[in-house]
């Protein structure tokens, strides 16, 4: 197992920089997700670190050697793709002792290793069959089986999920999870589900056009974002955004009378981030903020309410409270100060 | 409803005899006695013989059958497999890094557009000077050439349609080249192998230009070998026997073209990735 480095990296197709001079270390033993929109660069970053793309610039480092001008066959790393990708022509059992072969190991450990393999991920009964007669969570087991057969240095996922159904998508969540315990292995893990993010990763890297928004746990990312972006995309329903200022050491929210106190250095504040959780459902003449309901769904552990503030906008709520609440109702939204994220004009995180 | 099936049925006949009656009147005539030839000009047999086949294989004064057959399925062989072995590397390349494909591979395929008449006087001579004249790898060297493009395109396209993510996968797998190509792309590949190997076998065996021209003697193959049997034994053209020269010949590419036909069909890459 390795650690990972990446230095100064940018990746240009023609004119469109993907990959804008990204650095990050990924520690040994790491579980790191790489999250972000369609198009901001997380395939193609682990494509880089994979070796199937060559940087324009920068520097790849395995445990310290510098890997960036070698072929992916010299790299030793497993890597599981977003399509599968199973030798068709080959069974199962080929399919996990392919990189063995190629690796000439003797054939009495690609046995014990393609048994082991089969045993974790319950595909002992499959190992004669093609991959054309297995359904798509077999075929994906198969894949991570190709994967997991050999010791590489660290594992790649190319968003191996987002082909399943939804319950397959959280047993084989919960799989991988477990995997990564038990092997202790360097995994770098694409997704743009940030369900997926959350639950697997130790450190979540979140990327937008190419380059990297904020790194860190994702209690972290969570709790305190970095940027706006970070605190939207993470989250669900994303954070409200409200236009904010500092006066007289009071936050004031547009279209709003209450003064809440402002904590230290808060001066530059243009906007503050409240999730929807953190608003608590009152009387009208409660509340900092008042409005009409617009949008009542039920979620059965709490109502996700959608309010129309005519200053602010709408605001995402979200209340346990088992209020008959509906559309057209007139209500205060309350919130205290240390529940709010202040960002700055730029859209960046202030204290 | 029945009566309008049973019409359409007979559409179809009609059509079939039609357009196979040359065919159809070949196979015929080619088991008429030659008495029975100069008479009966129609497709109704009056007394059906063998007697043109036994003369056809047992001829053995200058012509000889066996021989022919040979020289045709040697040359075939050469000229349909030897197209595939050069054009694989070459139609990965192209397919995958590009390389030729602006200009190299629309002149190799235009290469079919050209009378193939043209390259007779340069190669009789470059084939006298390098002692191929009348060989049989000689005439399968020049069925190679003639079989190179359609093999090239039929291969450039079918690697173009293996998923990219399987060489990928090989090559983070640990596989370099040669085995990326030998143990991924190869076998993948097999289907349009098999339809190539047809195509390229029928094209050289029915090949008759090169053969009447580059052989002589040791070399002939069944085409041109089949026009020797029309005049055979002085006198007049014996139809019986060069109906029945004809059936030979043609049997053996119907039956490798009925016995793959199943292979040529179908896809080698179900399951590789999620459709």
């Amino acid at each position: 197992m390795a650690e990972i480095r990446i230095e100064n990296l940018a990746k240009s197709f023609g004119a469109a920089n993907i990959i804008k001079n990204i650095s990050l270390t990924i520690p040994d033993g790491d579980f790191c997700v790489f999250v972000g929109p369609s198009g901001c660069g997380k395939s193609t970053l682990l494509r880089l670190i994979a070796g199937l793309e060559t940087a324009t610039s920068g520097q790849i480092l395995i445990d310290g050697r510098d890997v960036t001008a070698l072929e992916p066959y010299d790299r030793h790393l497993s890597m599981v793709f977003q399509s599968y990708a199973l030798y068709p022509h080959m069974t199962v059992k080929e399919n996990i002792a392919f990189a063995l072969r190629t690796a000439k190991t003797p054939e009495a450990e690609i046995a014990e290793k393609v048994a082991k393999a089969a045993r974790i991920l319950r595909l002992e009964s499959y190992l004669d069959r093609k991959p054309a007669a297995l359904s798509g969570g077999q075929r994906q087991r198969v894949a991570i089986g190709r994967a997991i057969v050999r010791e590489p240095k660290a594992f790649l996922f190319d968003e191996p999920l987002s082909n399943l159904d939804a319950a397959l998508r959280a047993d084989t969540r919960v799989e991988i999870a477990a995997l990564h315990k038990s092997l202790a292995a360097t995994m770098i893990y694409v997704t743009h589900d940030q369900i997926e993010a959350m639950t697997l990763a130790d450190r979540i890297v979140v990327l937008n056009e190419g380059q990297i928004m904020q790194v860190g746990s994702p209690r972290e990312l969570y709790q305190r974002p970095a940027n706006v972006f970070v605190a939207q995309f993470l989250g669900s329903p994303k954070m409200n955004i409200l236009p904010a200022r500092v006066a007289d050491g009071a936050v004031a929210l547009a279209g709003s009378a209450a003064r809440l106190a402002a904590p230290p250095g808060w001066a530059g504040l243009a906007s503050v981030g409240l999730r929807a959780e953190d608003c608590t459902v009152t009387a009208p003449e409660n509340g900092v903020l008042t409005g009409t309901v617009v949008l009542c769904e039920y979620h059965g552990s709490g109502q996700q309410l959608l309010v129309d503030t005519a200053e602010t906008g709408r605001i995402a709520a979200f209340t346990t409270a088992n209020r008959d609440l509906g559309a057209g109702n007139r209500i205060g939204l309350a919130f205290s100060t240390d529940k709010l994220h202040p960002f700055d004009t730029g859209g960046t995180r202030l204290a | 409803m029945k009566a309008h099936n049973t019409l359409r049925w007979l559409v179809f006949l009609g059509a079939a005899l039609v357009m196979n009656f040359p065919v159809i009147a070949t196979f015929v005539t080619a088991f008429k006695g030659p008495g029975e030839v100069m008479k009966n000009p129609s497709l109704w047999l009056q007394a059906p013989t063998l007697e043109n086949f036994i003369t056809v294989f047992t001829i053995s004064d200058r012509l000889n059958i066996f021989a022919y057959l040979w020289n045709s399925l040697v040359a075939a062989l050469v000229g349909s497999i030897l197209p595939i072995i050069v054009a694989f590397p070459i139609a990965w390349a192209m397919s995958r890094r590009g390389y030729g494909r602006a200009v190299l591979f629309p002149l190799i395929v235009n290469i079919r557009a050209l009378p193939l008449i043209i390259f007779a006087i340069p190669l009789y001579m470059v084939y006298s000077a390098t002692g191929l004249l009348d060989t049989r790898i000689g005439l399968g060297l020049i069925l190679a050439i003639v079989n190179l493009p359609l093999t090239l395109m039929l291969l450039v396209n079918a690697i173009g349609e293996i998923p990219l993510e399987l060489e990928e996968a090989a090559r983070v797998d640990g596989a370099r080249l040669p085995r990326m190509l030998l143990r991924v792309v190869l076998p993948l590949c097999r289907p349009a192998f098999v339809t190539t190997f047809v195509f390229g076998f029928i094209t050289g065996w029915n090949e008759f230009l090169f053969g009447l021209m580059l052989t002589t003697r040791v070399a002939v193959p069944m085409t041109v070998g089949a026009s020797f049997f029309f005049a055979s034994s002085g006198g007049g053209v014996q139809w019986g026997v060069a109906a029945a020269v004809m059936v030979v010949a043609a049997l053996p590419p119907l039956l490798l073209g009925l016995i793959m036909y199943r292979r040529i069909t179908g896809s080698m890459v179900a399951g590789a990735v999620k459709g």
